[in-house]
């Protein structure tokens, strides 16, 4: 099933991969991260992730580690 | 099947210094992911600039030079004639390349060195706080252009590229953005082609990438993004301004 993998430590809530995810299925969370702000989570309870990989390609601090197909 | 993993001519567990949002860990990210494809990991050579670009080496695994202030083509030049057999590239800002540097860097492209280099225009000089630099567009708010830049005090902004590319010695120049994932995969195929340029020895290789600065333009990294898309995307057309590779 296709998934992402998101390495919290990385994240510094830019919010660039839930403006480029297409499924929507990358959200703000409720865990703060070292910026301060909310860090993203993926949340793919419909299973609507294609493993497109746009989210990792758009990630400009590779907190996005791993796009599975 | 995995659709995205980190490329290995990173520093393994490394973590980008940057500021939330900035597009230098995207240009590096593509940078990496290129020499990993033409496998020149080991066989890549850099020179380093003054800027936020210059951690480029805390990231990037290969050896790098550093240089002063703009000059990072000057070294790049002599690293290029002692050992032409590296693939010798260069990662600069707009105000290392296209202020102090500029004298360096027209100079390495008039002579057609075959080097690559790609340029992070931000429109100011985003390490030293965010001063108006020689890319920084008409009516834009620095901390040195408090009320805007001003055509007849500052005068107008330099292209990099069209002025890059009236060189001779120019293979390949282009100027990119990475404002959106379909802007960063037409930014890799431009980075691309001026890699290949370098190693078939056709000349100097430029790709100019329009960034955001969201610290110093004080917008968020999403606002950045429109903002390129729109407004500067108008003073700095995209697109290949010269192609040596397009005949062949
Ligand atoms: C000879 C010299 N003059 C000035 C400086 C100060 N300085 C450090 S970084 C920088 C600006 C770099 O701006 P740019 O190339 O646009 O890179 P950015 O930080 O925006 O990525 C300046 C002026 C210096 N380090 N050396």
């Amino acid at each position: 099933m296709p998934n992402i993998v998101i390495d919290p430590k990385k994240c510094k809530s830019c919010y660039l991969c839930v403006e480029a995810c297409p499924r929507k299925v990358i959200k703000i969370s409720n865990i703060s991260g070292k910026t301060g702000s909310n860090i993203v989570e993926f949340d793919n309870t419909e299973n609507k992730c294609t493993g497109c990989a746009l989210c990792a390609i758009s990630c400009p601090d590779l907190a996005i580690t791993e796009v599975n197909k | 099947m995995q659709t995205f993993s980190i490329p290995k001519s990173l520093k393994e567990n490394m973590i980008y210094t940057f500021c939330p949002g900035c597009d230098h860990g995207v240009a590096i990210r593509l940078i990496a992911e290129l020499l990993d494809e033409f496998g020149l990991k080991e066989n890549a050579l850099t020179a380093a600039s003054v800027g936020c670009s210059v951690f480029l080496y805390n990231f990037l695994d290969v050896d790098c030079v550093e240089a002063p202030h703009g000059r990072a083509l000057a070294c790049a030049t002599g690293i290029k004639r002692a050992q032409p057999d590296k693939f010798v590239f260069t990662y600069q800002g707009d105000g290392d390349f296209a202020s102090i540097g500029l004298a360096e860097s027209t100079h390495a492209a008039a002579r057609g060195e075959a080097i690559t280099t790609i340029c992070i225009n931000n429109t100011l000089y985003g390490m030293t706080g965010g001063q108006l630099g020689p890319t920084t567009v008409l009516n834009q708010i620095t901390t040195t252009s408090p009320h805007g830049r001003n055509r007849e005090y500052h005068g107008f902004p330099l292209k990099m590229t069209e002025h890059i590319a009236l060189c001779d010695g120019t293979a390949f120049a282009a100027r990119v953005s990475l404002d959106s994932p379909a802007a960063i995969i037409k930014a890799k195929k431009a980075i691309k082609k001026a890699f290949e340029v370098q190693l078939k020895g056709l000349g100097f290789g430029f790709v100019e990438i329009l960034s955001s600065c969201p610290t110093n333009w004080k917008m968020n990294p999403v606002e950045s993004h429109k903002h390129i898309r729109e407004e500067l995307t108008k003073v700095y057309p995209l697109g290949t301004f010269k192609d040596l590779t397009e005949g062949l």
